[in-house]
């Protein structure tokens, strides 16, 4: 709850003088904006890459970038999408080198596991099943999916840190949500 | 395609807030009068509402500091770089002003001489720079 309302605080990072104060690289702002977004950027990018260690290496390169690239910033556009669309490419790096991580835009089937291992593995709890269904989606839907639900952006920013088109990021939303859907209700917890 | 076909490929979408009014009133519309669809509209809402409510993942403890770190320690050396390249700017235009008119009061040799000691001392002092800037990286990395 503590931290929900701390994702839900809008950071008025976008304001002229808090981007002057990026911008001149002072440590005061910066930590400032690395402390508030914190928990939303380690929770797209673990939702992303899957595994812990990973999401705290793109968590750190990311604000690395961001140190660097502050001076491309355009304050006309939100905070928000640019420093996850930094986070994003560096995922998308991370992943395209990983064996086995298929980030081709297809169709796909959740492979269904056994109840009784599900319910072992996930202790029946349905927030836990939820995030174990969404973590078995190919890695462009778990994005699209994580980015509209937990981090509630809307459609054109989505599109701008996934860097497609909108019609994309609506068939990967819709996509997403049928897998998960079937797959739920194959299990009845839907 | 049918309306029932069109709809069913709306209805994720519909639960997603991802469709235009126009959309939305179709949807809404044929889920009225069709129980499957209803059910199904039903269910990508428990979706889509369980989805906005998973529990945040906390990051490791240490994260923020670590990050603040490192970022701290970038930024100290970027301002480094631009203070350094200002400085050599400034020593470079000092040391050829010093020496042109040194060149006019006193003759060549004596220009030739403060330009080889001017180098000499430049490049002693940008090596010591260098040392102490990367030890002061280091402790802060520690840190």
């Amino acid at each position: 709850m503590i931290y929900q309302a701390a994702i839900d605080e809008s950071f008025p990072v976008a304001e002229p003088t808090q981007v002057a104060r990026l911008r001149s690289g002072d440590p005061a702002a910066l930590a400032e904006a690395v402390g508030h977004y914190q928990h939303r950027l380690y929770r797209y990018l673990l939702r992303l890459v899957r595994d812990a260690a990973s999401a705290d290496d793109l968590f750190q390169q990311t604000w690395l970038h961001v140190v660097r690239q502050l001076h491309r910033y355009d304050a006309a556009r939100s905070f928000d999408t640019w420093l996850f669309a930094i986070a994003h490419n560096a995922a998308m790096d991370l992943l395209r080198r990983r064996p086995g991580e298929s980030l081709e835009d297809r169709e796909f089937a959740i492979p269904s596991r056994a109840p009784d291992a599900l319910s072992t593995v996930l202790a029946g709890e349905r927030a836990a099943i939820l995030a174990a269904a969404l973590a078995e989606l190919p890695a462009l839907y778990r994005e699209a999916l994580t980015l509209r639900f937990e981090e509630g952006m809307k459609l054109p920013e989505i599109a701008e840190v996934t860097q497609v088109p909108l019609s994309t990021v609506k068939s990967r939303v819709r996509r997403g949500l049928e897998a998960m859907k079937q797959k739920l209700c194959k299990e009845d917890i839907l | 395609m049918s309306d029932h076909e069109s709809v069913r490929h709306l209805l994720a979408l519909s639960a997603a807030g991802l469709l235009d009014a126009g959309e939305e009133r179709l949807v809404r519309e044929h889920a009225r009068q069709c129980a499957r669809c209803a059910a199904k509209l039903d269910d990508y809402a428990a979706l889509a509402a369980g989805l906005s409510a998973l529990p945040c993942p906390l990051p490791l403890a240490d994260l923020l500091r670590r990050t603040n770190s490192l970022v701290a320690a970038e930024v100290d050396r970027r301002q480094g770089a631009v203070f350094a390249g200002a400085a050599a700017i400034f020593a470079c235009a000092f040391i050829l002003l010093i020496g042109q008119t040194l060149r006019i009061l006193l003759g060549d040799s004596a220009a030739l001489a403060w330009l080889l000691w001017a180098v000499i001392s430049s490049v002693l002092g940008t090596a010591s720079a260098l040392v102490l800037a990367s030890r002061r990286r280091l402790e802060r990395s520690i840190v």
